[in-house]
């Protein structure tokens, strides 16, 4: 079955198990009239031996329909919903009041507009865990937190990044913080494995060096390049190395100051809408070149659309110091 | 005949223009007319004393019939509305050209 999704100031989507739609009226000034078990010349072919009357009835009619188009799931909604109350660990006063703001999948289902499956999907890719039946996000600091204890274990351990017992982190951590959250942490930021029946995990460097950039970058409006270079260097676990492509997405770099500074900028932070995304890019920055820009309207392609497709639908290109680059087609405010 | 899945197949007539009821009674109930197919397969539809040829299209985007259920039911979960497909349609029969009336008694020349 189908499932149209939309609170009142939303435009309505209709979704399957996996895929949405969005939803547009079609009017036609012609009568559409259907009627069920009306056959067809070739169906009538065959049965040539009655000549009787076949009474049909029109169902009804109709001078409109509903068109789909298959339509990127609008997913915003659902990190704006569970960062309204972060889980901030079992020590946090907040989580003994009550809040209300709390959802499991249920309320999910009915408030985003996506297929339960796209719904599930970003679950996991936006890191979510269940705590108590409901779904929550970890409060960054929390988060950090949790990594920290991880990457110090390894490290006075002397593990190799590629092999992380499950079994001796939650024997060495569990009496710190919670024993879901020390695996929930491992299966983030690591790579789930199985070897001679121990549970192990090859910690994924990028993500690891991506959230402590972001941990450093948080704390002020933008950074001297080479300063924060060091500094992200040192903060990483030992073994692994920080590169600015790690950053895609994140951070953007602004090579025309002196000296270069790179500052916070989060694609989850930018609007959803094509235009409004377009909009915000180049009130930030009013010339981009395609490196730049890619990692902040890759999330908006379509099926089978490319990030060339909607620079040309969406932005005007020009020739600057033989790079090119685009900016807006419309003045920006 | 069964369509996928043991889903009803469905017939579109599409008509250009309005149908009206020959009597102020209303639509419902009454009988719009008859359907014909000549032996090449061309759709013909007697509407009053009006003849109408068509032609029949597979659809490129076929129709789903969906009836809403549970209307206004509210569980303790919430509204219960939902929509099932009831039936597909990929064919219709599209009636575009004029509608010639059908001339049984022609007066004589005096």
């Amino acid at each position: 079955s189908l499932v149209i999704r939309g609170e009142k100031d939303e435009q309505a989507v209709l979704c399957s198990k996996d895929k949405t739609y969005d939803m547009k009226i079609a009017d036609t000034s012609n009568m559409l009239l259907f009627i069920p078990g009306c056959k067809t010349p070739e169906e009538l072919n065959a049965d040539q031996a009655s000549c009787d009357i076949i009474h049909s009835q029109i169902a009804g009619f109709s001078n409109n329909y509903w068109e789909l188009r298959r339509c990127r799931p609008k997913l915003k909604k659902l990190r704006k919903l569970l960062m309204e109350d972060p889980y901030e660990g079992p020590d946090s006063r907040k989580d003994q009041t009550l809040t209300f703001s709390k959802y499991n999948t249920e309320d999910l289902l009915s408030l985003i507009q996506a297929s339960e499956e796209e719904i599930l999907h970003q679950l996991q890719v936006i890191d979510a865990c269940k705590i108590e039946g409901y779904w929550r996000i970890l409060d960054f600091d929390y988060e950090m937190k949790l990594l920290n204890h991880v990457t110090q274990l390894i490290d006075s351990e002397s593990w190799s990044l590629s092999k992380v017992p499950l079994r001796t982190c939650l024997e060495e951590l569990g009496s710190l913080e919670p024993r879901e959250m020390i695996e929930h942490i491992l299966l983030s930021y690591g790579r789930k494995y199985i070897d001679d029946g121990e549970v192990y995990f090859e910690m994924l460097e990028d993500k690891i060096c991506r959230a402590i950039a972001q941990m450093l970058l948080q704390n002020a409006v933008k950074f001297n390049l080479s300063e924060f270079q060091e500094v992200w260097q040192q903060s990483v676990p030992e073994g692994m190395t920080a590169r600015l492509d790690q950053l895609k997405g994140l951070a953007l770099v602004d090579k025309s100051s002196r000296p270069e500074t790179i500052f916070l900028l989060k694609v989850e932070d930018l609007p959803e809408d094509n235009q409004e995304r377009f909009n915000s890019l180049f009130s930030i920055r009013e010339k981009w070149t395609e490196v730049d820009i890619t990692p902040y309207i890759q999330d908006l392609c379509a099926e089978k659309q490319t990030v060339g497709a909607l620079l040309t639908k969406y932005a005007r290109s020009s020739m600057q110091n033989g790079v090119k680059v685009y900016n807006s087609r419309r003045p920006i405010a | 005949s069964g369509g996928a899945g043991g889903l009803a197949q469905w017939v579109l007539v599409e008509l250009q223009g309005e149908v009206e009821p020959r009597q102020s009674s209303g639509l419902a109930g009454s009988l719009l007319g008859d359907l014909h197919y000549t032996r090449e397969g061309v759709p013909v539809l007697i509407v009053g004393h009006h003849i109408l040829y068509g032609k029949v299209v597979q659809l490129e985007k076929p129709f789903a019939v969906l009836v809403k259920r549970g209307a206004g039911e509210s569980g303790p979960a919430g509204p219960h509305t939902h929509y099932t497909v009831t039936a597909l349609i990929k064919t219709k029969l599209l009636f575009k050209t004029r509608p010639k009336p059908i001339i049984t008694n022609v007066p004589k020349k005096v």
